[in-house]
This record gives structure tokens, sequence and C-alpha cells, in this order.
């Protein structure tokens, strides 16, 4: 049973990181409707810029990541603007080409900045308790609470400011959002800086949690669309549940089966969703 | 009939020159480049069938090839069958398994279809490399046999001969090619394309889509099958590495780079996308940024790739001399 309990909370903490990628992915593509692949390796390089400001400038922990937080919107932004703007009114298929191009591009910058090998984001947060068997270590409450702290923000700013109404006004009618005036391709610029920041948040955290390396964006994206197509395309709820299945079912699948086997197991989940409820877990019809 | 008649002669000539190649190239390696490339025509025509005929973006192209490599060597080395019929039912069981994974991802469109094939991939790269009792895990698999020698008209022709494997991908090209031009000009091939231009009018229409769009998807599998059957066999040595969404990726630019839902698109744009790794070499830790940025510019200005570009500079050029 306590290992039942350890394999849940561990999952816990690495799905928090999932639903961050999640939202992300979740409200570029409920509002903009646009596959953003690229999203992962964004986050990767936010986590890049988190481990380098920590070992080579000595900045504390949340600060170095706030700051990668700023620079990964900025990414966002250009990568809205200079990428996707352009084809905006072709095909949807031809964004999702475009954000495979810039994945491999924005992988390879990484690589040359910041090379092959693996980086552990260094934090402060390393003490253990055992509460009663189970082993909870600082760090992964760190993340849970993070995470929740950080959603609880964006919900905050898209329900209760004006940019938030525009953004919630986009999202569910963009030709009735232009007629009443709302600057779309601002609201889109808005949108991608806030999921890029989510997106280096969950980098950040990944990189502290487990290690930075070449390819690992990836693997976080699929797993981020993963969530979506869990959850339900667009949902914000649904990428906070999809994200914590996940990553639960993730862990009992390494703890009990095989963790060489557990991105199997989690691609598995996603296909039986996708043949018994193809909308997702709190999708609409 | 005069468009069909210049389609012909182009097909007919760049033929002339991939069947005379062999004869006229003396480097031995620009013929193994060669060979690649043509492997890479047979992907390229099968990611096409569901990328440029349905508008379904698959990321499963090198999945499906190693399904071929792995289950072409297998059943050679460890089964005792001869390369010919091994090589025969790689494009089968490709093709198999197209079908059990094609119903579930089928039933989402756009990018989710992408991202769910995205996934098969990945977890066939994952078994690749985890069951190492059959597929000798990352280490690989050494000694992949070459095809066996047979005599036609008293002539010898031995595998082991890089000239005989030309000829013999020469004509699988050539196949893929003439296959999915059959398809494109049957009724299958315009309820493809109208798919891609209207799927729920083709379902309005009474027409059954999921059934249109399950073929294209099981054909290109089955293409891919006999590519990776056919690289396994070429290159002797097998590991999971060329079978990776990376790979996956080639293919898709291969058919942007060239021209999706063109016949020729994808022959030129298999023969860019092995000819440039080699441009780049110099240059490889660049490869990956030059080959995003590529991707990326030509889906923005160029969306319809490189052939149907050409096609209308030697149109306007011919028509300079029609006035006259």
């Amino acid at each position: 049973m306590i290992e039942f309990l350890q394999q849940v909370f561990n999952g816990l903490a690495i799905g928090a990181v999932y639903t961050l990628i999640a939202i992300g992915l979740t409200i570029v593509f409920g509002i903009l409707g646009i596959a953003h692949f690229a999203h992962g390796v964004v986050a990767m390089s936010g986590g890049y810029v988190t481990f380098f400001l920590i070992e080579k400038l000595g900045v504390p922990f949340f600060v170095a990541m706030t700051l990668a937080m700023v620079v990964g919107a900025i990414l966002g932004l250009l990568v809205e603007r200079f990428a996707y703007r352009p084809v905006q009114n072709a095909a949807h298929i031809n964004a999702f080409i475009i954000a495979l191009g810039l994945t491999m591009m924005i992988d390879g910058l990484n690589l040359l900045a910041f090379g092959p090998d693996q980086m552990v984001i260094r934090t402060p947060f390393q003490s253990v308790f055992n509460l009663a068997g189970l082993v909870v270590t600082e760090l992964r409450v760190y993340v849970m609470v993070t995470t929740a702290v950080l959603i609880v923000a964006m919900s905050f700013f898209v329900s209760r400011t004006k940019t938030g109404r525009a953004i919630r006004a986009v999202a569910q009618n963009r030709s009735a959002a232009i007629l009443m005036g709302v600057n779309v391709n601002a609201v889109a610029l808005v949108v991608f800086g806030l999921s890029s920041a989510l997106g280096v948040a969950g980098g950040a955290l990944v990189g502290a949690m487990l290690a930075l390396a070449p390819g690992l964006g990836e693997s976080l994206v699929i797993k981020g669309f993963a969530v979506l197509i869990l959850g339900g395309l667009g949902s914000v709820p649904g990428a906070i549940v999809g994200g914590l299945i996940l990553g639960v079912s993730e862990a009992l699948a390494a703890g009990y089966l095989s963790s060489a086997y557990k991105d199997v197991i989690a691609f598995l989940v996603m296909i039986v969703v996708l043949l018994f409820r193809p909308e997702g877990l709190l999708g609409k019809k | 009939m005069s468009v069909v008649k210049t389609h012909l002669g182009w097909a007919l000539l760049s033929l002339l020159v991939l069947a005379l190649a062999p004869a006229l190239v003396k480097v031995p390696y620009f013929l193994h480049l060669g060979i690649l490339a043509l492997i890479w025509v047979i992907v390229a025509q099968g990611q096409n069938l569901v990328q440029g005929f349905t508008g379904y973006v698959s990321i499963a192209a090198a999945g499906f090839m190693g399904v071929g490599a792995y289950a072409s060597t297998l059943l050679t080395t460890k089964l005792g069958w001869s390369v010919w019929t091994s090589m025969a039912c790689a494009p089968l069981i490709a093709g198999l398994l197209a079908i059990m994974v094609g119903y579930p991802s089928l039933r989402v469109k756009g990018h989710y279809f992408a991202i769910v094939t995205m996934a098969y991939n990945l977890v066939i790269f994952i078994l690749l490399i985890n069951y190492s009792s059959l597929t000798g895990g990352e280490s690989g698999i050494t000694g992949v046999p070459k095809p066996e020698n047979f005599s036609v008209f008293g002539l010898l022709v031995n595998f082991e001969t890089r000239n005989a494997y030309y000829y013999l991908t020469l004509m699988c090209a050539v196949c893929a090619t003439v296959i999915c031009g059959l398809v494109l000009h049957s009724r299958v091939g315009r309820v493809l394309l109208a798919i891609r231009q209207n799927e729920p009018l083709v379902d309005a229409a009474g027409v059954f889509a999921w059934r249109y769009k399950m073929f294209a998807f099981v054909l290109s599998a089955a293409l891919c099958g006999v590519a990776g059957a056919l690289y396994a066999h070429f290159i002797g040595f097998l590991n999971p590495e060329p079978f990776g969404v990376d790979q996956s990726l080639n293919a898709i630019l291969a058919v942007i780079l060239g021209g999706s839902g063109t016949l020729a698109g994808p022959v030129v744009g298999a023969f860019l996308v092995v000819a440039l790794p080699e441009f780049l070499r110099v240059a490889e830790t660049y490869r990956l940024i030059v080959y995003g940025l590529l991707l990326v510019l030509t889906t923005i200005f160029m969306p319809r790739g490189i052939v149907p570009l050409l096609a209308y500079a030697w149109h306007l050029f011919t028509s300079l001399f029609k006035r006259r």
C-alpha cells in the first residue's frame, strides 16, 4: 500500500509538469487553432536558460525561473510573429509543418548553445520528509505548489483582466471578436507569450526534478499532446486532470511493470481513450 | 492530351537518366547515395499518399520502415526464409500493423492524427530498442544477408554488387510511383483529393471517407515497409537509429520540398533530402538548424514545393516560344 502511495505521489509531481506543458498547448490550440509542436523545445530552452542563470550567475532558483519565463515569453512572441502568422490563413496543416521545422531548428540551436550533455538544475530544496513510510522530497512538493500557483495566476489573468476577456472573446468567436474591435493579432501574441512562459516553468521544473537533455523537448510536447487528447482539446480543466492521470499512470507503470516501457503505457492509455472517447475525458462532443 | 504527353516525356527522360546512371557514375559512393535516394523515393511516395493526396500528416513513415526492415531481417535470420520471400512479406506485415493502428488514429483529424501517428513511431522505436532478445537492441543486428543471386538468360545477377542492387531499388521505386499514379487517377484518388479539400462534404455525399483514408494509410505503410526491407538488406547492418521520429520528419520534408500532391514531387524531394546532408556535411552541427529553417521557409514561401514551381517556369518558357 505504501509503495502504491509512493508511486502516486511521484506520479503527481511529474504529472504537474505535464499539466504545465499541456496548459500552454491547450490555450494555443483552443484560441488560435494551432498545434504548437515547438512548445516542448521552447520549454527546454527556458530550462537551459534557468540552468545557465543558476550555474553561471548564481541567481536563486525561483528568480532564475521567472527570468527564464520572460525569455521564453519573448521567444514565443517571435515564433508567433515570424513563423505562424505568415500562414495563419493557410491550411492548419501548414502551421503544423512549420512547428516541426521550428522544433528541429530550436533543438539544433539548443544543442549548439548548451551542448549534448545532460544537465540537472541544482535547487536548494534537497530535504526529504518521511510521513509514516511515505518518502516526500521537498523538491517535488515545490514543483506541485509552483504548478498550482501558476495555474491560479493564469486563471485569474484570463478571467479577471481586460486582456483576458479579449482572449476569451477570440476563443469563443474569432470573427465576432474582430467586429467588436479586439486586436486579434495582439491577442495571438499575448497567448503565445503566456503559453511559452508556462511551458518554460515546466521545463525548469523538469530540469530540476529529472534532467535537461537534447530530445527531451519533443518527448515533453508529445506527452503534452497525449494529455490534451486524454483531457479534451482546448480544455484547461481537462489538461489538469489529464496531466495528473498521465503522470500517475506512468509512475505506476514504471513501478509495477517496467520503466523501459513506461512511455509505451502512456501512449496506450491515449489510444484507448481515442477508441472509446475521442473527444477526451472532459471534452465536449 | 499534350499535357499527359509532356508528363510522360519527362518521366521517361528521368527514367532513362536513372537507368544509365550506374554506367555514367564512376564514384561508388555516389551510387550508394543513389540507392538510398531511390529507397527514399518509395518512402516519400508512401508519405505523399497520406500527406499530399489525403491531407493527413502522418509522422510514422520511419516507424513503418523499421517494421519492414526488422520483419524482413528477422524472417531471414531467425526462420531461415529466403531473402526474396522475406522482403515480399515486409510490406504485408507493415500493412497489417497499419490496419490495426489505423483504426483508432483515423478517428481523429488534423494535428491530432499527426500526434497519434508520432506516438506510434515512438512506440515502435522504444520496442526496437528495448525488446533486445529479438531485435538486438541498440547494438543491432549485423550481417543482414543480401538477396540471393539468380540468373536471367544465363546471365548471373549478383546482388553483392552495387549495380544489381541499384536496379532492384530503381525497379521498386518505379513500381511505387506507378502504383501511386494509378491510385491518383482512379476513383479512389479522386475521393482522397476530395477528403483533403472538404472531408465533411465527402461524408455528406454518402462516401465512407474513413475507408479511403484507411486504404491510403495502409498502402503508405506497405510502401514504407518495402523501403525498410530494401534498406536493411542493402546496408547489411540494422539498428533502431534510422527509424526514429526525425527520419519520419525527413519524409515529410521530402514531400513538402518536392511538391505535395504531385507524383514527381516526392521523387525530387527524396533525392534532395539524401543530397542535402551531403552538401551540409561541413556543418554537421548546423544540419538540424538548416533543415528546420528550410522546412519553415518552404512552407511559408513555397507551400506547393519545387516541382509545381518548375512546371510553372517550364510553362512560361515554352509559351515564350509558341508566341513567335
